[in-house]
């Protein structure tokens, strides 16, 4: 259920987004993938942070991988892809603790949105560091000299 | 080269770096996509982007410098142009078109209005109502966030036509959710604030401003990354003190 769910929660932003008809289903899988990753790690883990991090890997490479194979950019994918993995609790819970005036738990709350933004980045950034790597060995090897 | 003069090679691939950074591209992509396609034609051109801002020059066949600075004030996220242009810029290597034909084709990928404003407001609303029950929410949270999320939509799509600040609407859109959410559990005190208002917040976060802000800092492009990032904050933040404004009014006061 949860899974169709994430399918449904990704391919939304990618029509706002303005992603092409043939491409939906395929970005569709890409929020699906992510949020498989980031449920089941989230489960084993209980860390925040790390699951969000392996789940924007697995979009990342996800994506880099369809995207050479449908011949389109990289980002129409990754973009509504990562949209299920956005900590959005966490930051909900830091605006109320402020709103409330309760700072330190706003702190903490913040704290925790944010690494959890910045593993969602980072993840996002060495799927695409790993691609690249491989694009420039293979264009390295057909001449030698 | 097939009668393309140099400031009509320039025209084109200026158009086309224009139709991708307004589109949501990254930096290196619009770089790339510019060089290519003066390639096509057999110019060389020197190319440098900001979010910001376009410069190319090229060196005409006298041996003159030709530049232009185009100024680009509107970003828009529309993945089906940046596709296209991907597209345009791919099929331009096989078989360079004339000048002509390349606006045309242009003009066209400018012109495409993507889906439905109607097909739109239905996924606006379907959005929230998917996360409303990823985070396990009821079914009648799951409605509630439906409509405010179609409501959010309206209002939010109303002020980028204004165009006024460009923040602005990210914290009136915050803003509507806090109030209608606070509306809503006082109506029905059995519903859960937080879900309704992440579910129906969620379309608005900085997706794309992240990931190209990770993909520039990864080509180098250290000037355009940080645009972004700050971008990204800008809007969290807007949307983050909408909602917390009308959370700390509608807790206390209604």
């Amino acid at each position: 259920m949860e899974i169709v769910l994430a399918f449904i929660g990704s391919i939304c932003p990618g029509i706002i987004y303005n992603v092409e008809k043939r491409n939906l289903i395929w970005v569709g899988f890409c929020g699906m993938l992510g949020w498989i990753t980031y449920r089941t790690f989230n489960e084993v883990t209980k860390s925040l942070v790390l699951a969000s991090f392996l789940g924007a890997v697995v979009v990342g490479i996800y994506s880099e991988s369809v995207a050479r194979l449908l011949k389109a950019p990289a980002t129409i994918f990754s973009v509504p892809g990562i949209i299920p993995l956005v900590p959005g609790i966490a930051a909900y819970n830091t605006i109320q603790h402020i709103a409330e005036n309760e700072l330190y738990e706003a702190a903490s709350k913040g704290i925790e949105t944010m690494s959890g933004a910045g593993a969602i980045a980072f993840g996002i950034l060495l799927a695409s560091a790993v691609f690249r790597l491989f694009k420039k060995l293979k264009k390295r090897k057909p001449n030698p000299n | 080269m097939n009668g393309m003069k140099t400031n009509q090679v320039i025209e084109v691939a200026l158009k086309a770096g224009e139709i991708l950074l307004t589109g949501g591209a990254e930096i290196y992509r619009v770089e790339d996509t510019v060089t290519r396609i003066c390639k096509c034609y057999n110019v060389e051109a020197e190319c440098f982007v900001l979010p910001t801002g376009i410069f190319i020059t090229v060196i005409d066949n006298d041996g003159n410098p030709v530049s232009i600075v185009r100024r680009i004030r509107k970003r828009t996220v529309n993945l089906e142009q940046v596709e296209k242009i991907n597209s345009f810029s791919r099929s331009l290597q096989g078989s360079p078109l004339s000048y002509r034909e390349a606006m045309m084709k242009l003009n066209n990928i400018i012109g495409l209005k993507g889906y439905s404003y109607a097909l739109k407001f239905f996924v606006a609303g379907i959005n929230p109502f998917a996360y409303a029950l990823l985070y396990r929410g009821t079914a009648g949270e799951a409605c509630v966030s439906f409509l405010i999320g179609i409501v959010i939509y309206a209002i939010k799509e109303k002020i980028t036509r204004t165009g006024v600040f460009e923040f602005f609407e990210y914290f009136i859109s915050g803003l509507t959710a806090g109030f209608l959410s606070i509306l809503t559990i006082k109506l029905f005190p059995f519903m859960d604030l937080y879900r309704i208002i992440i579910a129906s917040i969620i379309i608005l976060l900085p997706g794309l401003a992240i990931t190209n802000a990770m993909k520039d800092a990864l080509y180098g492009d250290i000037v355009s990354s940080m645009f972004r990032i700050t971008e990204a904050f800008f809007v969290a933040a807007a949307v983050g003190v909408g909602v917390a404004i009308a959370l700390s009014v509608g807790l206390r006061w209604i």
